[in-house]
């Protein structure tokens, strides 16, 4: 698509609601808007791609096994804390 | 006239619900079970917080004692897991003020935007079309968790928690004592910066 043959004044303002669109969090107006707009807009459409997938590897992030020692410390210090309820 | 409140509110249904009672009715030795539920989730959620291992586990007993000293008030009418990342939300902003680094960045919307129309992609890059297992690589899981680190607090918070966490617009704003736009906000410029340091990455790779 060349660039004269669209109205690039309404990516700003899609742009900013991208997110909400990826977590079905927009109403249908809003949604039919944005997906009426990334079919006539490259860009835009390659934006909205770029951040669903950033979104699908954030949520690949990696978790690390809590370490033993600190387990079993923390298992102590919990057991030696007073087991009264604080007053009020 | 006053309708009784109870009448709108609805019923949380929580599976810690019934071990927490129990802890509260002098079962004081089922709390480690309450512990190993997300000891792992929380020691997860404090390094991304802290990054450094250590403070993490401090992250970590200071919100477990918290929890133990003031389960008792826990009045069930949220998610018990919502109440204690709250706690461990709260012990982990208190712990960066008491750091002499960390500095704190707004990030404007602006920063992301393209300038003017030639800075832009004009096609998909392989990144974000390729099926996801192809591209996961040990190297990138660590280049991800290293952008998520150099994000400013208040924004990795809220990425922490809606997308690593998985906690919903709702919960994340009640979790950190936000409104709910305030929580879209920070969410989408947090993933706009990710995806940014991604495109560097896959650019120079």
């Amino acid at each position: 698509m060349s660039k004269d043959e669209h109205d690039h004044r309404h990516c700003l303002e899609l742009f900013e609601k991208l997110s909400e669109y990826l977590d079905n969090e927009l109403d249908e107006v809003a949604c039919k808007d944005i997906e009426k707009h990334i079919k006539e807009c490259v860009p835009c459409f390659v934006c909205l791609q770029t951040l669903k997938r950033t979104v699908d590897l954030c949520k690949q992030a990696e978790n690390r096994m809590v370490p033993e020692d600190f387990s079993k410390k923390l298992k102590e210090v919990l057991q030696n804390m007073p087991k009264t309820p604080p007053a009020g | 006239m006053t309708a009784p409140k109870r009448a709108n509110r609805k019923e949380i249904k929580d599976k810690d619900f019934e071990l927490i009672r129990a802890i509260n009715a002098g079962q004081f030795d089922r709390f480690p079970d309450l512990v190993k539920r997300y000891e792992q989730k929380l020691y997860n959620f404090s390094l991304r917080m802290c990054r450094d291992a250590a403070d993490a586990e401090d992250t970590v007993q200071e919100t477990f004692i918290n929890v133990f000293r003031y389960l008792k008030d826990f009045r069930f009418e949220t998610k018990f897991k919502n109440w204690l990342y709250r706690v461990a939300a709260s012990t982990c902003i208190k712990k960066r003020r008491r750091s002499k680094f960390a500095p704190q960045r707004e990030l404007s919307l602006d920063e992301f935007y393209p300038q003017s129309y030639t800075e832009v992609p004009h096609q998909v890059p392989d990144w974000a079309q390729m099926p996801l297992d192809k591209l996961l690589s040990n190297e990138l899981l660590d280049k991800i968790n290293e952008a998520i680190f150099t994000l400013p607090e208040k924004y990795r918070l809220v990425i922490v928690l809606r997308d690593i966490e998985g906690f919903s617009t709702a919960e994340t704003a009640q979790i950190l004592n936000l409104s709910d736009a305030n929580v879209k906000v920070r969410l989408h410029r947090a993933r706009l910066f990710l995806r940014d340091r991604l495109k560097g990455y896959f650019e120079n790779e």
